[in-house]
């Protein structure tokens, strides 16, 4: 554990000196102006619309962006060879994993901020969100983000393929927002071979219908109770994939 | 007491492609012990097993028999990494980071307490030459720089075992002379060396035994008596006990 913080530290330098992280910012400001562009086209929603859009922007800006660097997270390193000289050090193979992903989450999380207080400012000019459905909203982002950056990493290591992971991720990404569909589907069909592979496929994919704050837009703020099931959701998920993540890793051999 | 022992240690490279199972020997029940305090080079060809050799003391790869042990210790052996020092064949750095930092990261991998490891690394980047450039990021350093920044890194934390795998190929005459002068220095302080090399004359200035590999097995040990003072025996033993694995025959121009 005491080589986490390193590890952690010189993931997250990397990531922000990456140009690439840099470009997801600036692709984040031209979403967010196109969003002040649209929203000046229905002028009594304004509010409502700039603030579903720029979240939108935000998630969909955070999930490519964590895919995208969890995907490379580990092949790259193995690539540029820069892990002989981690792992030649008393590092343990499940404290590199932890610190990497915890890195990069963190550098994510990081540009999600900025990204948020743009849009908060752009939203304060326009009639403003209430702070605690706004927060619960970034946060039920951040969780999707830990859950799909954990999934692209065991991809990853699984697959061995940045093409194939990122494919893989993606699909999975979508059928994650059709679990409760995928599972009615299932109960529907006559053939016991298909019904098992549908629900398997279902409790596989992240669910994503867990992470739905607009069901809650109308209240001040989402139930307690909810949001700890979804953190609770949030940590199981990304700890089951960094487990397996982990159980791949230390049989690799460089 | 051993430095490194290997026990009648072989690794097997299997390759899976389109259900065909390919099997490469790379080493063959190699036994080898080196004392502490000892100068052990490997010689061999291209493909001889000189770097399966230093990764399986790394613990990059897993015998597929045999033991292998480091510092009494049957490797990898966490703690027991803490004490060697590793530099291989090109300069695997973070190229993101500065030569200071990449040197703060390894020191504090190697559990330097975080008190020491500014001094730590500004002292050893001064020792390799490198103190007015330890500022710049790596992207930015020639291959020189970059290999000295390598045996930096691999002495930041003052290890009792170096393995350095080829670290005098591609480096000018003069660098070749500083590492050579460096692995003697590393033998006055009594530490053990052991490093693998193409080039034969390299060998016999600093070793105090080499091991010839060819084909994965050790074909032949000689001790600094039996060359001393004898120009070009190393030579003819080296032609006389090799034979080329790689399917290349020699260079003919008549």
């Amino acid at each position: 554990m005491k080589t986490i913080p390193a590890v952690f530290a010189y993931t997250f330098k990397e990531h922000v000196r990456h140009k690439a992280w840099l470009s997801s910012a600036l692709f984040g400001l031209v979403l967010l102006a196109g969003s002040l562009v649209v929203s000046a086209l229905a002028q009594d929603e304004r509010a409502r619309l700039m603030l579903d859009l720029g979240l939108a922007a935000i998630e969909a800006i955070s999930l490519i962006g964590v895919v995208f660097l969890t995907v490379n997270l580990i092949l790259q390193e193995v690539e540029s060879r820069a892990i002989y000289l981690i792992l030649t050090h008393p590092v343990k193979r499940s404290d590199y994993l932890l610190g990497r992903f915890l890195g990069t989450l963190s550098a994510v999380a990081v540009s999600m901020a900025g990204m948020a207080v743009m849009h908060a400012v752009l939203l304060g000019l326009y009639g403003g969100a209430a702070p605690g459905r706004y927060l619960a909203a970034l946060a039920c982002v951040l969780g999707k983000t830990a859950v799909m950056g954990a999934l692209s990493l065991l991809l990853s290591l699984a697959l061995t393929s940045e093409a194939a992971a990122m494919a893989f991720a993606v699909f999975l990404w979508l059928l994650g927002h059709f679990s409760s569909e995928m599972r009615f589907l299932a109960d529907r069909s006559g053939s016991s071979l298909l019904n098992t592979t549908i629900v398997a496929f279902s409790h596989a994919a992240p669910d994503f219908a867990r992470f739905n704050y607009r069901d809650f837009w109308h209240q001040p703020a989402p139930p307690a109770e909810w949001l700890m099931w979804t953190a609770i959701y949030v940590f199981a998920y990304t700890g089951a994939c960094l487990a397996l993540s982990v159980q791949l890793f230390e049989q690799k051999e460089f | 007491m051993n430095a490194i022992r290997f026990q009648r240690v072989s690794k097997i490279y299997r390759r899976s492609h389109l259900g065909r199972t390919t099997e490469t020997a790379g080493l063959v029940e190699l036994d080898l012990d080196v004392p502490k305090g000892e100068v052990f080079g490997l010689l061999g060809l291209n493909g001889s097993g000189k770097t399966t050799a230093i990764k399986l003391l790394m613990g990059l790869h897993l015998p597929t028999k045999g033991e292998v042990e480091t510092l009494g210790r049957r490797a990898p052996d966490i703690e027991v990494l803490a004490k060697i020092g590793y530099a291989p064949e090109a300069a695997y750095l973070n190229r993101t980071l500065t030569g200071r930092e990449n040197l703060r990261l390894f020191a504090a991998l190697s559990g330097i307490p975080r008190a020491e490891r500014e001094a730590r690394a500004a002292d050893m980047l001064e020792k390799v030459g490198l103190g007015k450039a330890m500022d710049k990021r790596l992207s930015e350093y020639s291959k020189g720089m970059l290999q000295r920044a390598s045996l930096a890194q691999a002495l930041v934390h003052d290890p009792e075992l170096v393995i350095l795998d080829e670290p005098v190929t591609g480096l000018d005459p003069l660098a070749i002379k500083e590492v050579r002068a460096l692995i003697l220095w590393l033998k006055g302080k009594g530490k053990t060396v052991l490093f693998s090399s193409h080039d034969i004359s390299e060998v016999e200035r600093v070793c105090d035994r080499i091991g010839i590999l060819s084909g994965g097995r050790l074909v032949k040990v000689i001790k600094q008596d039996e060359w001393r003072g004898k120009p070009d025996y190393l030579e003819a033993a080296f032609a006389a006990a090799v034979t080329r694995t790689d399917g290349v025959g020699p260079i003919r121009m008549e």
